[in-house]
């Protein structure tokens, strides 16, 4: 086996229904758009991927497609010079480019990992865990519909509804016993976040708290309102300003870790944060990053400097969900658990369910991913799809 | 990050090789049957041990170091002359080294490292830093520039170069498509005397 051609590529955009209305900052959504990726060897093996589900990734995912059909799967390294370029300059489809390559990137390494029939976690490095915890998400409001951003604030300058979201996040302990969960914050009010988070805090003493406002409060405005959340032990602040200067001087004025998926998401952020000491955490994103090996580049140099990496998700289907346990479970240096939104779909592209208890998910047995797609389900949730061919 | 690989055996024997130097070769055995093998002539068991068990590893899936790592970055590497010293494997020094901005190109001894996965760390470092790195064949030993040369075509950079002590004879070396760490053991005739256990 010297080389693994790919011979064909197949897109396939889904729309998949959250069970529950999600509000951030940056959003108020229902639904999540994603594209999977299958890509076949010419040993007939098909490797699975995902990445992003605009229509602006899907086309581009396309694009790229057709350069891979005859490139050997094996040298992922030179599919990715190919596809975006040496350097960061040579990129011209920016994060939409790196979160596209990330798709195929992922899908390439699973159908080498089938082809030498060792697990995804293996190729990467080692399989060292078999349970990887995980976050829960909890939605800035409890709402009853996708709102505009005028009946969202309204929703919250009732403090009284700070009761729903804790209220959720038991109900979330009940179910699945997660013990990790990540705050979503509208950026809007810092009496809703102080307040929702003490009645968190006294809820679930022991719980690890995340605060998450992506970068939607000002610099002076957000440390203001981390140092008086400092007391309460949160696991980290997410990026709780921005840009890096910002999260600089906030984390200076915080004992609480700061973390970024925002400020810190490729190679030339990484000495920037370091020497400027911004973050705490780097919560790199599988897409954001642009797919397996830099991801992992960034795990050994956060973690050399004394950086904790840890993993960032949104709302993704099993493929990307279980993609992450793969890389917690490869590389020591992720110590937190991984975020997960994976428990918020209404329905999955896979045929196994993802389940998770007591906090934390099991990466599955097999080559690869050890996942298989599940065509009915998946038909159910198109929205359009194209294959690849040589 | 040793090679995923499982180890039913490890073997180390000391051997002449043609230089009249010392060599230590590691035999790996792996559970599912594979053989691998390592060396070093700087007599630290460690990074042959390490080798083996990527060798077995791709011998036994039928790939290359590269096709184990993620891929290869350059089919033919650069070898050249150099009598700057090679870093010290203190790891500790070094990272703050680099952060005080002491180094263009890390000259880094692999053998001296002790593994893969160290010196795949280096080179992370060495590409979000923007800094060269040269990997040192201490001894210009065809297996140690071979190897060297299957790590090097797994690294970020376009400095990234083989170093040797005295002029080379010949000023780049070809990635080799073997499976395994890509070392031609026939090149030492004393390897084929060692009496492996059983």
């Amino acid at each position: 086996m010297t080389t693994l051609s790919v011979v064909a590529i197949r897109l396939t955009r889904v729309s998949i229904p959250l069970t529950m209305v999600h509000a951030g900052s940056m959003y108020v959504i229902q639904k999540t758009e994603r594209t999977v990726v299958e890509l076949t060897l010419e040993n007939g093996i098909t490797g699975l991927g995902e990445t992003w589900g605009t229509p602006e990734v899907y086309a581009l995912a396309q694009r790229f497609a057709k350069t891979w059909i005859g490139k050997d799967a094996l040298d992922r390294f030179a599919l990715r010079d190919m596809t975006l370029g040496k350097t960061s300059y040579d990129n011209r489809f920016g994060r939409n480019g790196r979160a596209t390559l990330a798709g195929l990137d992922l899908a390439a390494w699973d159908a080498v990992a089938r082809s030498l029939k060792i697990s995804l976690a293996e190729l990467i490095g080692a399989r060292k865990r078999e349970v990887i915890d995980v976050v829960s998400t909890l939605p800035a409001a409890i709402l009853p519909r996708a709102v505009s951003r005028r009946e969202l604030t309204a929703h919250l300058d009732v403090l009284a509804n700070t009761k729903l979201v804790v209220d959720f996040a038991l109900e979330q302990v009940r179910k699945s016993g997660f013990r990790s969960f990540k705050l979503k914050s509208a950026a809007y009010s810092p009496e809703w976040d102080w307040k929702l988070l003490s009645e968190l805090r006294e809820a679930l003493p022991e719980a690890r708290l995340r605060f998450d406002p992506n970068a939607n409060y000002g610099a002076a405005t957000a440390t203001e309102l981390c140092r008086r959340l400092d007391p309460l032990g949160l696991e980290f602040f997410e990026d709780p300003t921005g840009e890096l200067e910002g999260m600089a001087r906030l984390k200076a004025a915080v004992k609480t870790p700061v973390a970024t998926n925002m400020w810190v998401v490729k190679d030339e952020h990484l000495l920037p944060a370091i020497r400027r000491k911004a973050v705490d955490v780097v919560l790199g994103d599988l897409f954001m990053w642009g797919g397996i090996d830099p991801w992992r580049r960034m795990a050994r140099v956060a973690h050399a400097y004394g950086l904790k990496p840890a993993l960032h998700s949104v709302y993704e289907t099993g493929i990307a969900t279980v993609a992450n346990l793969h890389l917690a479970s490869a590389l020591s240096e992720v110590e937190y658990p991984n975020d997960s939104g994976l428990h918020f779909l209404s329905s999955d592209v896979l045929a196994e369910t993802q389940e998770v208890k007591d906090g934390a998910m099991r990466l599955p047995a097999g080559p690869g991913l050890g996942v298989m797609l599940d065509r009915a389900k998946i038909e159910k949730l198109t929205l359009e799809s194209a294959e690849v061919r040589a | 990050m040793t090679a995923p690989v499982s180890i039913a055996h490890t073997h180390v024997h000391s051997l002449r090789v043609a230089s009249g130097a010392e060599a230590l070769v590691a035999r790996v055995l792996a559970a599912d049957g594979g053989t691998g093998f390592g060396f070093t002539l700087n007599l630290d068991a460690g990074a042959a041990r390490d080798m083996a068990a990527w060798d077995a590893l791709g011998r036994s899936k039928g790939v290359p170091l590269s096709g184990l790592l993620g891929g290869s970055y350059r089919k033919k590497i650069d070898l050249l002359e150099d009598q700057n010293p090679a870093i010290p494997p203190d790891w500790t020094a070094l990272r703050k080294d680099i952060l005080e901005g002491r180094h263009e190109l890390l000259r880094i001894d692999p053998f001296a490292w002790g593994s893969v996965e160290m010196v795949q760390t280096i080179a992370a470092v060495a590409a979000a830093f923007d800094l060269g790195i040269a990997l040192l064949a201490p001894n210009a030993h065809p297996w140690e520039v071979q190897y060297c040369t299957a790590l090097a075509a797994t690294l970020r950079g376009d400095d990234t170069r083989i170093i040797v002590r005295s002029v080379p004879s010949f000023s780049s070396i070809s990635v080799s498509e073997m499976p395994g760490i890509g070392i031609d053991w026939t090149l030492e005739t004393s390897f084929s005397s060692i009496q492996w256990l059983s």
